[in-house]
């Protein structure tokens, strides 16, 4: 049972979300794909070590369940699906962007003040716990939004999409300490499906287009 | 009678059993046979199962897992029905396809199994008792059809299947928000249990839980869902995935997915009137759907190919049911959801017929197909009866539908009130708007609407048949469907049946919660 007291739990806890808040950014900033793959890696473990620390501390024990399947899922298995991917693919950097970095960064910092701004009447409502993650939580949804329009690769525009569902992620534990089994384990396997989707697919689109490149799909325009 | 827990499991474990046998079934006839086999359990199961809810109003089975009341049967008769007469008419598509050599024997293996997953999943996502369960299962549809609709592998496809499976994923990751903000509030009134997401538990509380949160909790979902319905702005990847796709699995897509997707937001919004006045879900979805209408009418008079020419035409339905169910009350959402069913029938005719015609021409621009009274006369009838339909008129059922829509907008009186986002951030609608103004405005999109589709139309149904095409057609069980749905439509325009109405009368009180 736990024995820190709340508020150091409840510090370390905003502590953790606030370094994959962190990791975002460093997302944005990072124009080589693979090191783009090992900050989502990165991510995911600061994740499950958010998770792993709201289990210890209220002792509700799917969330550790939540954070080994975090760990294995999104830290080791689609990292690895992903990096296969651009090895094949042998892309390694992304030469343009729809928004330049220095830009990208401002905006997303926008963004972060939007998310506390629209979570800010409803975070009383929250356990003392977690109070604050709810708003970096909506700020990482925000950005992995912005990640997948800003971005022209497939990877990419994929880990954006992966960024998002950390940021659910920690939404789920931080509002509501996790949702229920079936619904979390439901979540990862989707996941966990749209990964090799996606890896099938980009294959398919080397193929046929001869890049990753999705601004090149230009045919179906109005 | 037999045990409502065994009839669920079997349309459940139905498609399931079908997706796994067809991984290992080789013969093209034996998967077709399949196919169809297991759309008439799924029909006779959902047969009975409407029985039981005629009987019991509602109940849940399989322990709490699944619950089922009106407003499910209503959803599920839609998918199993416009199924079934899918899979006769994906029959004779693929036979076709495979006596031109245009899809390899193979091929179809791939294509059987992902099918019926996407079916499992738009069953579970209508059965499901918890709006988690009903999120992954939306979004497993997503993931199902991704390489269903990239089937033929031509570099627009894989276009078009990207910007469906990116779209639609961020959607529904926003209607996974939205989903975790209900499951916040809701645990705030039920504990932290695993029911809470669960409808049977959330129904009864909803009026007690926080207004703030389910508001927000409700934008995000609508948004989110609102990708998967291709309401406007939502709607870019419609288009192209629609027109990309195999005609069946458009046929399924426009019919029965987007039927899914309102049917979820409608789930939500029965929850979230409860604690917040009916106007803030209603005004949203009369804004939303407005705009669909609007900027589908519009674009439709531009079109050039006919396939995207029906998407459109699918947006603009969308757009009216929303508004239907944005204007409420008993006829709104009578109106609305009937709208559901007759436009899930006359989008799946359009589809198969447009089908036919693609497989006749091959080509998918408008002025390029001519003639084909004379080149397909069945089809054409159909053609231009799922034509007609479309754009509202009578005899065919969509003419009544949309009709009540209007009325109900004629008996609204506007009651705007505002609501916040944050602090500074207030959306105020004035209350001196008239729904005689938008009714007009309905009217003019309508009549562009009724001129931009009977051109096209009669233009491809009369003229002379270009050279080189084969003419005649002969009667085939392909052909089935058609009837039945041309036959369905006209049915319901003249009497809607009593049972079907009942129904219909029955989820509506679902939906507002009476």
């Amino acid at each position: 049972m736990p024995t820190l007291p709340v508020n150091i739990g409840s510090y370390l806890v905003n502590l953790c979300s606030a370094l994959l808040l962190l990791t975002c950014f460093a997302i944005v900033a990072q124009r080589r794909l693979m090191a783009c793959v090992d900050l989502f890696a990165l991510q995911s473990g600061f994740l499950a070590v958010t998770a792993t620390l709201v289990a210890y501390l209220t002792g509700i024990h799917h969330i550790y369940l939540a954070a080994i399947l975090t760990i294995a899922i999104k830290a080791i298995i689609l990292p690895r699906i992903l990096k296969k991917i651009v090895r094949q693919l042998n892309v390694q950097r992304e030469v343009s962007m729809y928004v330049n970095i220095p830009t990208g960064l401002l905006i997303c910092g926008g963004l972060v003040i939007l998310a506390f701004f629209i979570t800010q009447p409803i975070v009383h409502l929250g356990f003392l716990l977690t109070q604050d993650s709810l708003a970096i939580a909506l700020a990482i949804v925000l950005i992995g939004f912005f990640i997948m329009v800003s971005r022209q690769k497939a990877v990419t525009q994929v880990i954006g999409f992966l960024v998002m569902e950390n940021g659910l992620f920690l939404a789920a534990t931080a509002a509501a300490y996790g949702m229920p089994l079936m619904v979390e384990l439901g979540i990862f396997f989707d996941v966990l499906v749209a990964g090799l989707i996606v890896g099938i697919y980009t294959h398919q689109i080397q193929e046929t287009f001869g890049s990753v490149d999705t601004s090149r799909m230009k045919a179906l325009k109005e | 009678m037999p045990d409502e827990n065994h009839v669920t499991l079997m349309v459940l474990a139905a498609p399931v059993v079908a997706a796994t046998l067809s991984l290992f079934i080789k013969n093209i006839r034996t998967l077709h046979g399949l196919n169809v086999m297991t759309m008439v359990i799924l029909v006779v199961a959902d047969l009975v199962l409407w029985a039981t809810v005629v009987r019991e109003e509602s109940f849940t089975a399989l322990g709490n897992v699944v619950f089922i009341d009106s407003l499910s049967i209503f959803i599920l008769s839609i998918v199993v029905g416009v199924g079934f007469s899918c899979s006769i008419y994906l029959w004779s598509y693929f036979d076709d396809e495979a006596i031109q050599q245009l899809v390899q024997p193979h091929r179809l293996w791939t294509f059987f199994p992902l099918y019926h997953v996407f079916l499992f999943a738009m069953i579970v996502a209508t059965l499901a008792n918890s709006l988690g369960v009903q999120w992954v299962a939306v979004e497993a549809t997503t993931l199902a059809t991704v390489f269903l609709i990239t089937f033929f592998k031509s570099r627009e496809s894989l276009e078009a299947g990207w910007k469906y499976l990116i779209l639609c994923s961020v959607g529904i990751a926003l209607a996974l928000f939205g989903t975790v903000l209900t499951y916040y509030s809701s645990i705030r009134v039920l504990g932290e249990e695993n029911a809470a997401l669960n409808l049977t538990s959330l129904l009864p509380v909803a009026a007690q839980m926080d207004g703030h949160v389910l508001k927000l909790a409700f934008i995000f979902i609508l948004v989110g869902y609102g990708t998967k319905i291709g309401l406007v702005p939502m709607h870019t990847w419609l288009p192209e995935a629609y027109s990309e796709a195999p005609a069946p699995v458009t046929a399924m897509l426009a019919g029965v997915l987007e039927t899914v997707a309102v049917y979820v937001v409608l789930r939500s919004k029965s929850i979230v009137d409860q604690a917040v006045s009916p106007g803030f879900t209603g005004n949203l979805l009369i804004l939303i759907g407005l705009v669909s209408f609007g900027t589908a009418a519009l674009f439709i008079l531009i079109q050039r190919d006919y396939k995207r020419l029906f998407a459109y035409s699918s947006i603009e339905h969308m757009g009216l049911a929303m508004l239907g169910f944005g204007i409420g009350g008993p006829l709104g959402t009578f109106g609305g959801l009937w709208h559901l069913l007759n436009h899930a029938l006359a989008k799946s005719l359009g589809f198969f017929a447009v089908g036919n015609i693609f497989r006749r021409y091959r080509t998918r621009q408008i002025h390029e197909v001519q003639g084909m009274a004379k080149v397909q006369p069945i089809t054409a009838i159909a053609f231009l009866a799922g034509g007609l339909a479309l754009v509202g008129m009578p005899p065919f059922s969509l003419f009544n539908s949309e009709l009540l829509v209007i009325t109900s907008l004629a008996q609204m009186t506007f009651q705007f009130d505002s609501f916040h986002l944050g602090r500074f951030l207030t959306i105020t609608v004035s209350h001196e708007i008239r729904s005689l103004g938008i009714i007009m405005i309905i009217v003019l999109f309508a009549v562009a609407l009724f001129g931009g589709f009977i051109y096209r139309l009669t233009g491809m149904v009369w003229g002379t048949p270009p050279a080189g095409v084969r003419q005649g057609e002969a009667w085939h069980i392909g052909q089935l469907p058609l009837a039945l749905s041309v036959l369905a439509l006209v049915w319901m325009g003249f009497s809607l049946p009593t049972q079907v109405e009942a129904l219909l009368q029955r989820a509506t009180d679902v939906v507002i919660g009476r």
